[in-house]
Order: structure tokens, then sequence, then C-alpha cells
């Protein structure tokens, strides 16, 4: 706030206003000031910031977001039984399409009037199917699967592997392929130019990414430098960057320079399922063999991805991880003007420069070779074969220019304000793109604001683009020659010949949809509401289609690939400077008591009085590691090999499991005694498995290999009303009666794979995102304090109000008690001593038995302890330690943090299950 | 097609002398939070990231991170 009065004043000399007579806004309160100053009120924002510099107040923000893809549409051969004939058609596509939650929260606080300092955590769940590579329709790479009376089509098969083959002529027109019933010979069919895409599915992956910003403001200049990191499981990327911003022309001119730098890291595991089928030929790979340990190697003069590569004792690859490593530099130069009071123009222009492995490690292109003798006639119809798919190939260098124009316009009649951007975009992969976008942001009153968009993209495809690879072997022989240039004869006295190849292969092929020309068009609304007192609540929705004919100029790519998607977005935004302002949480230092308790604890702390609000988040992650248990004793793994999956055997067993929980707290109090809470929560769950029998099982050892699962989204969501039993002093009462909805996803499903047969085999019951039944949880809780000690005991239960959920089973009920101690050392340092004891019944029901495509029942045999639903719950004893840090007085008084470890002292489970290792609690609240 | 730099520019220098100065109590319109040039940071950056791995101009100018989007 400092600078705005500085800034103020300053401008205020400049210009000899009269609007205010002195920085503290003192004037006299004759109708004319006031309307002056009603308008001063309203330039003061405007003066903080040059135009360009977004309003960074001292903020918490909180995101969520849901991304959905529409299906894909396949193509193949449908047999009609009735004709005995076959033909193309759509075929039904069974496949969840990709589907990606995100979290986002970020803070902004100024840690001096001048020094900023803002923090982003981001993170992605997603999973679904999504195309591998593109062939000819006709060549079978979709096979149409039928009911048991094949009278009807049900679903496709993907085929990754080798494909059929196709007559190509010369105008590019794809041929089917006819057999002559009684000779075999084959001869070029009909025309069928019709593509489809191979779809593959991914099991639940997550991405996280952290990153911060740290800032230096002058009145008229700052500069910023920031860094950060996003990790998933194939693919780890680190960034910084340096910006800078300087103000001229009394802050109607502004230029920003930004310097960054990007150093990614690939390392994906092909899928050990088709890694019999696909060709690694243009990459350079190390082979080494699992018996002998011996190694090979194939190199590839500037190659930037590497695979390695293992063999099994019968010469096929059983395992290849791709890995590549890829480094960006970008720098960007921006001008924003004001052109006029209302009216804002915005210039940019940057380049980008990439170097590595910049290719999709999981994208294939199908191939096809026709062999050409020397006197084939070139102009007939060819016979082009169907080779191994190969993992795509792109340039390692990469060089993009764009160019940005924006400009923004103030409807003063509607109070309303025009966004428009054009965006130009070259690279020299071959791509030009145009965006065009627009939005209208009109505020509506009482705070709320719509704000409707619309937006245009297209792009040319890169020169490298190819929907599926076709090549043409051409060789002649010559006779070899010695020194002297006669003929070289072999023993028998014939002339020997050499083969010439003359084949062209592309260096460098994607089917990668991206990469294709295209257009996107995609609209959407937001809604925001400013509350009073610093809160807004944000939510948006916007629809998008791909599709090649709305490229400009036409000649994009056929509508086989075109898709959709649709994404909601909802936002809490905290502005913690309005929160802080004089007046806006009086008599918080009363109830400091109250917030006393540990992390881990909930539902401990009920608001003052009528009107209280309070905004909380609170994270918990627990671990799991060490021995495998049976009740409290450490077991062997031949114990949990034969006896920790009921009548089956295990073939594997966890030997890390990690949940991470995110969650919002929004309290309200409607009166004096009863405060309403609502709590969204987002989960993420990760689990390591090691093999429990590691003989290989034929070519497919995937099963004994180590590996791990992962699945995020949004959890349950709890809704509570807490109220006061006794209020005396020193000595506090609350009930809280209230449970969770069933929001979190209870179906959520394993890939396909060869351990996985059966599509749509549901992941272990434990990392499911929610438990799926409506539960009730109420708690009573007891707090008192003395001077500097604090104290309380709680005893919470939840009981399931169903007996199943929609995948036949619920998670047994839960109690537990706990006692805890505080001291508080300072006004604003407390630590806490808790002991809590918890009880959860094991698993009723379980999931509905598993059926293959012929309707037979299917017995998963990639099974471990967690498959089995008596392996849950148990009676634990856990003892936390903790620290609360509250800030007494200053911008940020009223904030709470608060962080508790909870270490396990006794652990007797229900069955087999995996030792604790602790958990973390961390909280953040603000009342007013 | 390669961009029209004459074009920018003429624009860039046009309206640049066509600004008459803006007092700073001018400038109430500009400040009211509509006309911010981002008013949805965390919607932008979201959609951006969307954009970002679905097309192949990618959005952002500077290191924001992102991930592969290899799916």
């Amino acid at each position: 706030m400092a600078v705005i009065k500085k800034f103020y004043l300053k401008s205020n000399r400049h210009s000899g206003t009269h609007i205010m007579s002195n920085g503290d806004g003192v004037v006299r309160a004759t109708p004319s000031h006031l309307q002056a100053l009603t308008a001063a009120a309203l330039v003061l924002p405007g003066l903080l910031q040059s135009p360009a510099h977004a309003a960074e107040e001292d903020s918490v923000d909180f995101q969520y977001s849901h991304y959905q893809e529409g299906k894909r549409d396949i193509s193949g051969f449908v047999s009609n039984l009735a004709t005995q004939t076959e033909s193309i058609s759509k075929l039904p596509n069974n496949l969840n399409p990709i589907e990606v939650d995100s979290l986002h929260g970020s803070s902004r606080i100024s840690l001096t009037d001048r020094i900023k300092f803002s923090f982003n955590y981001t993170q992605d769940t997603w999973s679904g199917a999504t195309p591998v590579g593109t062939a000819p329709a006709i060549v079978r790479g979709n096979r149409a699967r039928y009911n048991s009376t094949s009278t009807a089509v049900t679903g496709a098969s993907p085929i990754a592997g080798e494909v059929t083959s196709f007559y190509l002529d010369k105008n590019s027109n794809i041929l089917e392929v006819k057999t002559d019933p009684s000779t075999g010979e084959l001869s070029p069919g009909s025309i069928n130019n019709q593509l489809t895409h191979v779809l593959a599915t991914a099991s639940p992956e997550t991405r996280k990414q952290g990153d911060f910003k740290l800032g230096y403001e002058w009145d008229e200049a700052a500069v910023d430098v920031g860094g950060g990191i996003s990790i998933e499981n194939d693919y780890e990327s680190r960034f910084v960057n340096l910006g800078g911003r300087m103000d001229f022309n009394q802050k109607q001119t502004t230029v920003n320079l930004g310097l960054s730098y990007t150093n990614s890291d690939t390392f994906a595991t092909l899928d050990a399922d088709s890694l019999q089928f696909i060709s690694t030929t243009s990459y350079e790979e190390r082979f080494s063999d699992e018996q002998s340990g011996s190694f090979r190697f194939k190199g590839i003069e500037g190659s930037a991805g590497q695979i390695e590569s293992t063999y099994d004792s019968l010469g096929r690859r059983s395992g290849a991880v791709l890995n590549g490593n890829r480094q960006d530099w970008g720098t960007q130069l921006g001008l924003t003007q004001v052109l006029n009071k209302d009216a804002v123009l915005e210039l940019n222009m940057g380049y980008i420069r990439s170097t590595g492995f910049m290719a999709n490690p999981y994208k294939l292109v199908y191939a096809f070779n026709f062999e050409a003798l020397p006197e084939q006639d070139l102009s007939q119809p060819l016979l082009f074969i169907g080779q191994q798919a190969r993992i795509e190939i792109r340039p390692d260098e990469r060089n993009q220019f764009n160019w940005n124009l924006g400009y923004n316009q103030y409807i003063a009649p509607l109070d309303a304000a025009l966004h428009f951007d054009y965006r130009f975009a070259h690279d020299d992969w071959g791509i030009n793109a145009h965006t065009f976008e627009a939005d209208w942001a009109q505020p509506i009153g009482s705070g709320w604001t719509v704000t409707p968009r619309v937006r245009y993209y297209s792009q040319s495809g890169a020169d490298f683009y190819t929907p599926f690879l076709t090549i043409l072997t051409t060789g002649y022989d010559t006779p070899a020659l010695d020194s002297n240039g006669d003929a070289i004869l072999d023993g028998d006295g014939n002339p020997v010949t050499n083969h010439i190849d003359t084949t062209k292969v592309p260096k460098y092929y994607s089917s990668d949809q991206r990469l294709s020309g295209f257009g996107a068009l995609s609209g959407g609304v937001t809604v925001a509401k400013q509350f009073a007192k610093g809160v807004s609540l944000e939510t948006g929705f916007e629809y998008y289609t791909h599709q090649g004919s709305l490229k400009i100029g036409g000649g994009g790519e056929q509508d086989f690939a075109n898709y959709d998607y649709w994404v909601a977005n909802a936002a809490l935004k905290i502005n913690l400077e309005s929160i802080g302002a004089p007046g806006g949480h009086t008599g918080h230092s009363n109830h400091h008591h109250a917030s006393n308790a540990p992390a881990g604890v909930m539902f401990d702390h009920a608001l003052e009085k009528f009107g209280d609000v309070m905004v909380g988040y609170r994270f918990m992650r627990s671990e799991q590691a060490g021995n495998m248990l049976l009740g409290s004793q450490a077991v062997s793994q031949d114990t949990v090999r034969f006896n920790g999956c009921g009548d089956q055997e295990c073939a594997v067993a966890p030997n890390f499991m990690a949940m991470n929980m995110h969650m919002l707290d929004l309290m309200v109090a409607p009166t004096d005694w009863l405060t309403l809470m609502l709590m969204p929560q987002w989960v993420d769950m990760e689990m390591d498995m090691t093999p429990l029998d590691n003989t290989p099982r034929g070519g497919h050892n995937h099963g004994g290999a180590a590996h791990d699962h992962q699945t995020g989204g949004i959890g349950d969501t709890g809704v509570y009303a807490l109220f006061k039993l006794l209020e005396q002093s020193g000595h506090h009462i609350n009930l809280s009666l209230g449970g969770t909805a069933p929001t979190g996803d209870v179906e959520v499903t394993l890939r396909k794979t060869v351990t996985n047969p059966i599509p749509g085999t549901l992941i272990h019951y434990g990392m499911q995102l929610g438990s799926g039944t409506w539960d009730f949880k109420p708690s009573l809780t007891y707090t008192g304090e003395i001077e500097q000690l604090s104290w309380g005991a709680q005893v919470t239960g939840t009981k399931r109000l169903e007996s199943r959920n929609d995948a036949n089973f619920a998670f047994g009920d839960i109690f537990q008690g706990s006692v805890w101690g505080g001291y508080q050392w300072t006004n604003w340092l407390t630590t806490t001593v808790r002991s809590a004891y918890t009880q959860q019944g094991a698993i009723h029901g379980k999931y509905r038995p598993l059926f293959d495509e012929f309707g037979n029942p299917f017995t998963p045999t990639h099974i471990g302890p967690f498959d089995t639903p008596a392996n849950y719950g148990g009676q634990f004893v856990d003892l936390g330690l903790g620290i609360n840090v509250t800030v007494p007085n200053g911008a940020f008084a009223g904030n709470t943090l608060k962080f508790e470890w909870l270490q396990p002292l006794h652990t007797d489970y229900n069955g087999y299950q995996l030792d604790r290792d602790g958990a973390l609690s961390a909280t953040w609240s603000i009342g007013f | 097609m390669t961009p029209n730099h004459p074009a920018l520019i003429f624009v860039l220098v046009s309206t640049l002398t066509a600004c008459a100065p803006v007092q700073p109590w001018q400038r109430g319109n500009l400040a009211k939070p509509q006309m911010a040039s981002d008013p949805y940071p965390l919607q932008s950056s979201l959609r951006a990231h969307n954009y970002g791995s679905r097309e192949a101009a990618s959005g952002s100018n500077s290191a924001q991170g992102g991930g592969c989007g290899c799916y």
C-alpha cells in the first residue's frame, strides 16, 4: 500500500490536481469533494500499476478444473453374415476418452513493500485412450468385436503391431486388396481412402509442478527471477526465468523483457505388450542380454533419443526405455501502450529455440513397404505390405518465432471491456499458426462479471507429418569391379554383383495430429462474483473442436482426426490485503485460543459469532513402506505370496504407498451458535510394487516387472454443521454433525495389458478416489486453556450409510479418539503433543466378477494383497508432534499455519498390509 | 506465409504518435478490473496449458513448465 501512496503523492504534485488535500485521504466532506474522492479511489489502483502489469496484490488462490475429451471415431472392417461380405464402417469405441483433473494453488505475498514472492503448485491426473498411430482403415488396425451370435458389433480391438497390406496408385489413392478365390492371386480392388486412428489407453498418471517467482519493484520498474520443476513418472522438466519491466512516459508506455531456460528429460518405458511389434530402427539402441549380461550397441549419428533394451533368453525384447534430453531457450520482448483513456495496445514478440529429443515416445507411425523390381512399372498400383510400426522421430532442433497483438477497449456505455488478440507463430518445422481471440468482460452489478469469449486457431502441418509411411524399396545390381576395373569372379567363375539400394526413408516422421494441418474453434464463458471482504469466486466453461476442415485455406487433415473437448473450472480467490484492511477482522485476537489444536485435528474450532467467515487449506500426506505385516508381525515375501491373496497366489506386493489429500475448509457462521462447513477435497495416490514371482512368463514377464500405479482427482465432499454445546471461560465443547457425499470416483480402471487383459479392470480398492458411499461423520470435541497451556480431547467416527457403492463394496467404519496438549511459547508459537487411537473395519463386499470378450468368467492373476477386501483396516496408535504459528499483527494478522507429524507407535492390521511410515498434516487458515 | 513486418511497424508508429497524453487521474477506466490485461490469470494459465498440449504453436514465451503432455 505504501507504494500507492508514494506514487499518488508524486503524481499529485506533478499534475497539481486538487482531488485530495493530503496523502491520508482527509478531505472536507462537501458534495463535490465526495465525488472527487470517489473518482480518486477509482484511479488509485491504476496508478499502482502500469497497464501491462496485473494487479498483484497479496492473495491466495485455488482452482480446480476438469478436462473431458469426446470419444474419437475409429473405423475398420465389419462383416455382414447374411451377405458374407465385409465393408469399412465406423466401429463402436468403448474406450474412455482422455480426461484430466487439475488442481492449482497459488499464493502471492509482499515480503516488504518492494519485494514480492509468489508460489504456485499444480497437479494434473489424467487417464484414457489416445491415438498411438494412424493407418488406412482397410489394413485392419482396428478389429471389430462381435456379440456372441456375431450379429452385432460391440467394440473394437486396436492392433498396435503389424497390419496388413493395400495398393497405392500413382495418385496416392488407397485400393483394397482383392484375392482371387481359385488362384490366390492378389490384385487391386476398389478405392477406399478412409484413414483411422488406432487407440491405446493409459492408466491414470499424475504430474506435479511447483514454481516460484521473486520480484523487486521500483516505482517505474521491476525485475523478477523465477524457477520451478515439473515431475511425471516419465518426464521431468526444470526451468528458470528472468524478467524485467520499465515504465516510461508517466506509465503510459511499458516495456517488458523476458528470458527463460528449460531443461527436460524423457525416460519413457515403452509398452511391454507391443515391444515385439514395434520398430526402433531410427533410434540409437543399447541392448543388454538378461541371461549373459552382455551388451550390444546400435549407433545412430545425431540420435536425440536413446533406447535401452533388455532381451530375454528367447532373443525377444522384454523391456525398453526411451531416454532423451531437451533444452529450450526463450526470449520475449513486449510493449504496452496506453492509447487513450479507454484503450490499451499490447505488442509482443518472442523467439524459442529448442534442441534435443522432442518426439512423443508413445506415438507410432505405421510403415508399409513395396519392393520394386528393376523392370517394375511404377505407374501401376503397387502392393504395399505392412511392416513393424515405427516409433516416431522428429528433428532435434526447432526455432519458433511468434508475434502477438493485443487490444483492450473500454466500452463506456456498458461499463464493459473488449479484449482482442491476434497471434502469429512460425517455425522451421514448416508450421505457421494464426490465433484470433476475443472476449467481452461485462460487469452486471452486485459484484458479478460475465465474460463470453471466442477463439479460432489454424495451423499448417509440419513438413514431416505423415499419417503413415510408404516406403518404395528400389535398387539395382551392378557388376563388382576390382581396382583395375575388371570384373570380380567368384569361386565358380561367375561375376560378382553389388546391390545398390536407392530406397529413401524420410529422416523424420510423425503421425501426431498436433503436427497436422487443422483448425480449431472454441468458445466459452467465465462468470465471476466478487464478494465483500476480498473473496471472489470464478467459474468457467469452454468447448473446443479440432477439425481438419477448419484450417485456413483448406488442405487440413481428413476428418478421421477430428475430436472435441470441454473444460470446466472453478476458482476461489482470497485477497489478503482486502481482508487485512482495518475493520475487516475486528475481535480476531479474542478467539485465537480455539485454533490451538494440532493440525491433524478437525472440527475443533467453531466460528465466534454471526457473520464470521473462515477460509482454510488442509494438506495431508501419509506414507507406507518397509515390511509387509500380518496383524502386527513382519512376514516374508513368500508368506505374502502364498497366503496374502485368499485362495490365489499373489503376483506382486506393495513396497511403497503414498496418499496426498488437499482440502479446502470454507466456514461461515449463520448464527452465533452454529458454524456451517463445506470441505471439497482432492486426492492422489501412488503405489510401487515388487514382483513376488521372478520366473519369466513366456515372452511377457511384465507381470514380474517392478512397476507402479497412480490415481488422482476429485475426492468426496464434506458438509458439516458445528454446534457450540458449551462455551465457558477456559472450556468449550463442540458437536459436529455431517458427512461426505460420494463425489470421488470409485470406478478407476487399469489400462488393458497382457497382465490386465480385460478392459475395465478396476484398480485396487485403496487407490479409488472416494468411498463411493454417503458417510456420516459425527465428532465431539472438548478444548480448554489456562494461560499458556491448552488441551483437548476428541472422539470422531465414520459410519457408512450404504452397504455397497457403485463398485459393489464399502469401506469399513472408522472410530478415532485422541487427546492432546499444547504450550504457547510466545504470542505466535505453540507446540503440541497428541496421542490418537484409530480403529477401522475391513472392506465389505467386493468388485463384481470380470468376463472376457466371449462372456466367460475371468479371474485376474496379476494381483496383490491390496486386491483382497479382508486386507484393509486395523487398529492403530499414533503419537503426534505439532507446531502452530499464528501471525499476531501486521499485514498478515489472523493467518495461522500448523504442522503435525503423526508417528505410528503401534499397528495391528486386518490381514496382510504394508507397514506404516507416518503422516504429515499441514493447514493454513485465515478468519475475517 | 511470412509476417507482414511493415504493416506491424506502421500500426505501431501510427498509434504511438497518435497518443495524446493520458493523465494519471484520467485512467479510472483503464484501472477497472475488466480492463486488466488478463482479468482471469488462473483460468488463462489453464487454457494456455490445454492449447499448448493440443496445438503445435506452443503458447508461452517464457518457461512455465507444463510437462510433456504426451497423451
